[in-house]
């Protein structure tokens, strides 16, 4: 019990840092692309401990609840996820993949709650964009995820890594190994980085879902998309890299990914989005259905 | 407690409501709440028994029998709460009306013959407590008159026909077994050949799914739901479509079995994989119809139609867990469609009849527990954890994935995605968002609204986190199917592959809650702002000037909308103007003047006499 408890804190915490760490390290590399110098590293960190000693704004009770509603389920996801070995995962008997799925609904759910209650335009506009996105990203990734769970008959997410620890890391079999280029397509789409960064659109709508945040509440916007580049990339790891057997190998691989990523990021302009689903129901979906069918037939 | 005293305090007390009615309608309130409570505690006095009882007159020459198991109880118990709490919520709700009368002595009697069909014993009392709720219902889908005379006309013709398939199943099963009653019919059609069981399943899946709204049977639901009044709208969308899923039930699992059913094919088809897809295809297209519907009730009926689908894909994929999450999800839709109408119901109370998405907004600060109910309805339907939503859908999903059906769980898990996309349209247009002007002095909603609402809050909370309640009562009926019992225990299910601990995800969900509310509140304070002071550049936003609700999902209902008409309601109405055209040139020949048809007589005598005198054939 005491350990369950321990591993919880270890891996909420891990995963918080590695976030923040991939949030300040998205900063310098954009910076050295646009030949800048860029700031520091903890730049995330102090930002985020500034604007909790700022003043804030509210616009009611469901203002404040979506958010740590948001909040509160990006952690659960984690409490889901095997950080390393497989053995921090408190909680891998409780409902496995699916639940993972589920509460991942919570994050943008909780947002879009606490954004409409608010009564902003630019907040509206940005929640229909980031729903519609998150619904063209949610066909391929399905069929991603049905996919693995085809292929090695489990539900499991920490049953999963083992199998992939025995055999052979996902994306490196066929055929997973069509899933898992889909899923590195939809990645930027998730991450909700450019090219599809129609929701927050600094320049169009003023960031969108956070327009109307600053102080508390734009400090627990950052935390939780610390969660959610934790989130989304170690689950990439966990499927398709064959996990980690600590959480320093988990770290290296989660690394490589986002680098990858940022990469993209860096060269291409936003997509409207409609010209977002377009795309993400065209080549990651069709690699995705192919990877399933021929999972299906080879089993 | 014997079922037949049940079925008659039921019919007795729409009765002498009606009656009292006449009197005072005070007193009417009063007993159609009581005679609704009072049902609802006899249905819980016959739980787990189990008995059949055969009635003292005949119809037809033919004995008729009411029995109760397990099934019949958890279907009849879903029914009488609904009942009661519908008509709590219509106590307000209808105030004032004209044809109040009617409308209580209406609608006790759909509970009651809903009730009679779950609790008859066989085939022929089955089909009179059917008829009775198709004609109920009919009055009660038109009560507002107007576009809804057409929505009930639509309905009742398509119930027809279901009617007619069933009596034909009916009238051939007696013909070969010679007998109605279900109890030895069930052991009589097993030995039956494959194709006689295909012909029965075929016109059963026809009345049923007419009823059940499967695709392609739903063109009646969306107009019919959104046109009844809301307290009916909740007692046609939460339990009596599922009478159609009740006749599936009992024609798949009890009459047939298991086995034939698993084993049935129709050329290289079977019948099983059949049920799935079209289950399949219920759960998408219509949740992505539903996603682009303005009118707030026609939204809710058309995901009725993609949550039954969720239902028919559990109960055909044929195994213990799919089909108790199937029978589970028949409850739970029950519960979380309920009370998204009866909240779309109070609001259209309050607004004056308004539910159109498009102009409402704002409203929950002026409706705080119409919008806590409208919240955990669709965190319900969504199916988010520690709903009971979830959970069925979890058993669906993990039936489905583990037999190495993974494109039907696609099609189930991407329904989940279209259902949050279209509530979170339906909570944002309605709740969040801006109030506008015209609803700055709205009151909240009355007494007896908030009670139901709140009730079925309560029910789809604490069935998410306890749900071996139900679970123990749907193991007994998998049981009693032949399937596979589940292991089942207060919080959860355990199996080989995967177990479900809702009580694990109940706490860390609570304690995440709990750190993010400390954090919040160890912070800095927040000062509380008005929603017309928000952030625009620089520049003010004019009241009232922008809907921010209007047209929600546009770039989607660009890209999608071209592709999802309702092609098979446009080819119903196809099919019945070449009726009506049909029929019209039968007109200019059965004109209804006595005059043409002695005309008609002379003519053919003549011809008779003509052909006589030439070909001389007699």
């Amino acid at each position: 019990m005491v350990t369950t408890i321990l591993q919880s804190i270890l891996s909420v915490l891990s995963a918080l840092v590695i976030g923040l760490f991939f949030m300040g390290l998205f900063r310098i590399i954009m910076a050295r692309i646009h030949w800048r110098y860029g700031p520091p590293l903890v730049q995330p960190v102090i930002d985020i401990i500034k604007l909790f000693f700022q003043r804030s704004v509210s616009h009611g009770i469901m203002f404040d609840l979506g958010l740590i509603l948001s909040l509160a389920g990006s952690m659960v996801i984690i409490l889901f996820m095997p950080f390393g070995n497989g053995c921090w995962c408190p909680l891998s008997g409780s409902g496995g993949l699916l639940v993972i799925l589920y509460i991942m609904l919570l994050m943008p759910f909780g947002i879009a709650l606490s954004g409409g209650a608010g009564g902003n335009p630019n907040v509206s506009i940005g929640i229909s964009r980031k729903l519609i996105l998150s619904l063209g990203y949610e066909v391929p990734f399905l069929l991603i995820v049905l996919a693995v769970m085809t292929r090695y008959k489990s539900i499991s997410l920490v049953e999963i890594v083992r199998y992939q620890q025995d055999l052979q890391w996902g994306l490196f079999s066929w055929p997973l190994c069509l899933p898992g280029i889909a899923y590195f397509l939809i990645l930027p789409a998730m991450l909700g980085i450019r090219p599809f960064d129609v929701a927050s659109a600094p320049q169009e709508i003023s960031s969108g879902p956070m327009a109307e945040y600053g102080g508390k509440y734009l400090a627990f916007v950052h935390i939780e998309h610390a969660f959610g580049l934790s989130i989304t990339i170690a689950l990439f790891v966990n499927l398709f890299l064959g996990g980690a057997d600590n959480i320093l190998f988990l770290f290296i691989k989660m690394l490589v990914v986002f680098v990858l990523g940022l990469f993209v990021h860096a060269v291409f302009p936003r997509f409207r989005v409609e010209q977002a689903i377009k795309y993400l129901w065209k080549w990651p979906t069709a690699l995705a259905f192919v990877g399933l069918v021929v999972t299906l037939l080879v089993k | 407690m014997t079922p037949g005293i049940l079925l008659s305090i039921a019919f007795a007390g729409a009765l002498l409501t009606y009656l009292l009615g006449k009197l005072s309608s005070r007193a009417r309130d009063y007993c159609a709440v009581i005679i609704s409570l009072i049902v609802v505690g006899s249905t819980t006095v016959i739980y787990g028994k189990s008995l059949e009882q055969i009635l003292p007159f005949k119809f037809l020459g033919l004995p008729l029998a009411l029995r109760t198991n397990m099934l019949a109880w958890f279907f009849a118990i879903t029914i009488a709460v609904v009942g009661a709490l519908s008509i709590i919520f219509s106590l307000s709700y209808i105030k004032g009306r004209e044809r109040t009368n009617l409308y209580y002595f209406l609608i006790l009697l759909v509970n009651a013959s809903m009730l009679g069909i779950v609790l008859s014993g066989d085939l022929l009392s089955f089909y009179i407590f059917w008829e009775i709720m198709s004609w109920s219902t009919f009055l009660l889908i038109s009560y507002n008159r107007g576009s809804a005379l057409s929505a009930g006309m639509k309905y009742i013709i398509m119930s027809l026909a279901g009617s007619a398939a069933y009596l034909i199943a009916a009238l051939s099963i007696y013909a070969k077994c010679g007998t109605l009653i279900i109890s030895s019919l069930s052991t009589m059609l097993k030995t039956a050949s494959s194709g006689y069981t295909l012909f029965i399943l075929i016109l059963g899946f026809i009345t049923f799914g007419i009823k059940n709204a499967v695709l392609p049977f739903h063109t009646w639901l969306p107009d019919a739901h959104s046109e009844a009044p809301s307290p009916f709208s909740a007692v046609l969308s939460g339990i009596l479509i599922k009478m159609g899923t009740y006749g599936l039930l009992l024609f798949l699992y009890v009459l047939v079995g298991l086995k034939t059913f698993v084993d049935l094919k129709c050329g290289i088809l079977s019948v099983q994989s059949f049920l799935c897809w079209l289950g399949a295809i219920t759960i998408v297209i219509p949740t992505f119809i539903a996603l682009l519907q303005d009118d707030a009730k026609r939204l809710l009926a058309w995901h009725s139609i993609g949550q039954v689908g969720y239902i028919i894909l559990g109960i055909g994929f044929g195994t213990g867990l799919s089909v108790a999450g199937g029978i589970f999800h028949v409850m739970n839709h029950a519960t979380f469609k309920a009370l998204l109408f009866l909240s779309i119901g109070a609001v259209e109370y309050r607004t004056g009849g308004v539910r159109d998405l498009n102009s409402l907004g704002g409203l929950m600060k002026k409706m705080p527990i119409t919008f806590i109910g409208a919240l955990v309805g669709a965190f319900g339907i969504i199916g988010i954890p520690l709903t009971n939503g979830f959970v069925s859908k979890w058993l669906i999903y993990k039936a489905l994935i583990s037999n190495g059906a993974p494109f039907l769980a696609f099609a189930a898990l991407i329904g989940t995605w279209g259902t949050l996309l279209s509530f979170y349209k339906f909570i944002h247009n309605i709740f969040l968002g801006q109030l506008p002007e015209k609803y700055k002095d709205i009151k909240k909603a009355p007494v007896s609204m908030k009670l139901p609402i709140l009730i079925y809050a309560a029910i789809i909370v604490l069935f998410g986190i306890l749900p071996g309640i139900p679970l123990k009562v749907i193991n007994i009926i998998v049981n009693s199917f032949g399937l596979d019992s589940l292991q089942v225990s207060l919080w959860g299910i355990g199996s080989e592959t995967g177990a479900l601990n809702t009580i694990n995800i109940c706490a860390v969900i609570l304690v995440a809650t709990i750190v993010a509310w400390l954090v919040f509140r160890m912070a800095h304070r927040s000062v509380p702002l008005s929603q017309e002071d928000s952030y625009a550049a620089g520049a003010a936003i004019p009241k009232d000037k922008y809907h921010h609700t209007v047209d929600f999902y546009n770039p989607l209902y660009r890209m999608i909308g071209p592709y999802l008409k309702d092609v098979i309601d446009q080819f119903y109405y196809w099919i019945a103007r070449r009726v009506e055209m049909l029929c019209d040139g039968i007109r200019h020949v059965y004109t209804g003047d006595v005059g043409n048809y002695v005309a008609y007589i002379v003519l053919f005598v003549a011809l008779l006499i003509t052909a006589q005198i030439w070909w001389q054939p007699w």
